[in-house]
């Protein structure tokens, strides 16, 4: 060991060069490209530890599926580095989703209390791949480490126990029925209850108390993201699901041709019109990839999708291509991104999930819609 | 069409015996009559769906009634349920900031 290197060893190792409000302050360089503030103003810095010229720190970010998650700590770890004295940096990426409602909604609906963010995921018609990207977003963000739930309230066609494979519930939590699990996902489906198989043939009002009584008696327990897959359209089902359940946003689901747009603009304006923000739109069946090539060959129209979301100012979350295995997967009860990761469809499917974290923790921090989920009982003075 | 308001409420309470405050998120307060807010009831049953003429006349809904719960409905609106067992109404937030503030008068 040469001499300089033995002299900066003995300065180094003095514990007060590197303080704890020296790392804060270093740390105030990293920005959150979402939320636009530094992550020390964020609050995200929940540790820091310093042992001599070791520097442990741990960041929470409020999404486990945060696609930028590995550029944070690069930053984090280069920021820190830069401080003379430190010659080890750790930094440990953790994360805690935050809750959408600032008062809780317990009392209007206690079963959903444990829920932090409630995601609707809706289409104008049916057939374009709703419930595919529902399964696929609510596997998508369970491989990245959060709690999923799904709630299949598709009445007229409830297929997400198809394409999951989940069994029907056998345990009940007092009134309120424990919801099984199919690859560590939580599913409720209409389907599952008695009541729902007649529900093709019942009317508005029948239909909104069946909607009601299974959003009030399912024990979700501690749910990140509770998927809600919407029947197609704008009726009844649909309009009672947004003033019942306190939904954080709502993913649009639409193929790129312009009849399908002209019914998901009517769902977008329904979303308006009970003030769910939009949190993006992915289009499905976007294009076609045959075994021979990767030439991406467009056999609806293209761009449809992004052209809906320019209009409406709200991101295109994916473009997901028409592959075989997408349906084939389905059917085998198993989603996509689970089975095949690493086909055209998986991965779209994955970055459109990481994508929708994204969204909804930015609504989260900036959400200024105020109280949700409130009562006032009126007194006689 | 009338622009609509983005934002919430911050703070809702009963003020007196018939004055229920809200106080906006974009920072207004308002003081509204809940017997003028029966008046108003935007149900079907007491606005005609097409016209949006009242069904209702102001004379036949008394002085006396009053709320018995306010809820909300979704991110949008309030629902209240009031003491002649009406309950059917629901005030979106653009129909409740529309309506006069009776602090201001």
């Amino acid at each position: 060991m040469n001499i300089l290197s033995e002299v900066s060893q003995r300065i180094f190792r003095k514990p007060s060069l590197v303080t704890e409000d020296a790392v804060r302050q270093a740390l105030r360089v990293v920005i959150d490209p979402d939320l636009h503030k530094d992550i020390v103003t964020l609050g995200f810095i929940k540790k820091i530890a310093i042992e001599g010229a070791k520097v442990n720190v741990v960041v929470e970010l409020t999404t486990p599926a945060c696609p930028v998650k590995e550029k944070l700590r690069g930053e984090c770890v280069a920021a820190i580095s830069a401080l003379v004295g430190v010659q080890e940096v750790q930094v440990e990426m953790t994360a805690a989703v935050r809750k959408t409602t600032r008062v809780d909604h317990a009392e209007k609906i206690p079963t959903l209390a444990g829920v932090r963010n409630i995601i609707a995921v809706a289409s104008g018609k049916g057939g374009v791949g709703k419930s595919t990207t529902a399964v696929n977003l609510a596997y998508a963000l369970a491989a990245k480490g959060a709690r999923v739930g799904i709630l299949d309230a598709d009445i007229y066609g409830p297929s997400i126990p198809h394409m999951t494979k989940a069994p029907m519930p056998t345990h009940m939590d007092g009134q309120a029925v424990i919801p099984p699990e199919s690859g560590g996902v939580k599913i409720i489906s209409v389907s599952m209850f008695g009541s729902a198989d007649k529900a093709t043939t019942l009317r508005g009002p029948m239909v909104s108390q069946i909607v009601r009584s299974f959003l009030q008696q399912v024990a979700w327990g501690e749910l990140d993201y509770l998927i809600i897959d919407y029947p197609p359209g704008t009726g009844d089902i649909q309009i009672t699901l947004s003033q019942l359940a306190p939904i954080t946003g709502a993913v649009i689901v639409t193929t790129p041709q312009d009849v399908s747009l002209i019914d998901v603009r009517r769902a977008m304006q329904m979303f308006d019109t009970v003030k769910i923000p939009i949190i993006g739109v992915i289009e499905t069946m976007s294009y076609f990839i045959c075994d021979g090539c990767t030439k991406k060959h467009y056999i609806f129209r293209s761009g449809g999708g992004q052209k809906l979301a320019t209009e409406h100012g709200v991101p295109i979350l994916a473009e997901i291509p028409m592959e075989a295995i997408v349906a084939a997967t389905a059917d085998a009860g198993e989603a996509i991104v689970k089975a095949q990761p690493d086909s055209y469809a998986g991965m779209a499917y994955s970055y459109a999930a990481g994508e929708v974290a994204r969204q909804v923790a930015v609504l989260t921090m900036n959400d200024q819609s105020g109280l949700k989920g409130f009562r006032l009982e009126w007194r006689a003075l | 069409m009338k622009e609509s308001f983005a934002g919430g409420i911050q703070r809702i309470e009963q003020k007196d015996d018939r004055t229920l405050f809200i106080a906006w998120t974009d920072g207004r307060q308002q003081d509204i009559d809940v017997v003028a807010l029966r008046r108003v009831c935007p149900c079907a049953g007491c606005k005609d769906e097409w016209t949006h003429k009242p069904l209702i006349s102001p004379a036949s809904i008394p002085e006396t009634v009053r709320p018995i719960f306010i809820e909300s409905v979704g991110r949008y609106a309030l629902k209240v349920g009031f003491s002649d067992g009406h309950s059917t109404g629901i005030y979106s937030f653009d129909t409740l900031r529309g309506l006069s503030d009776t602090h201001d008068a």
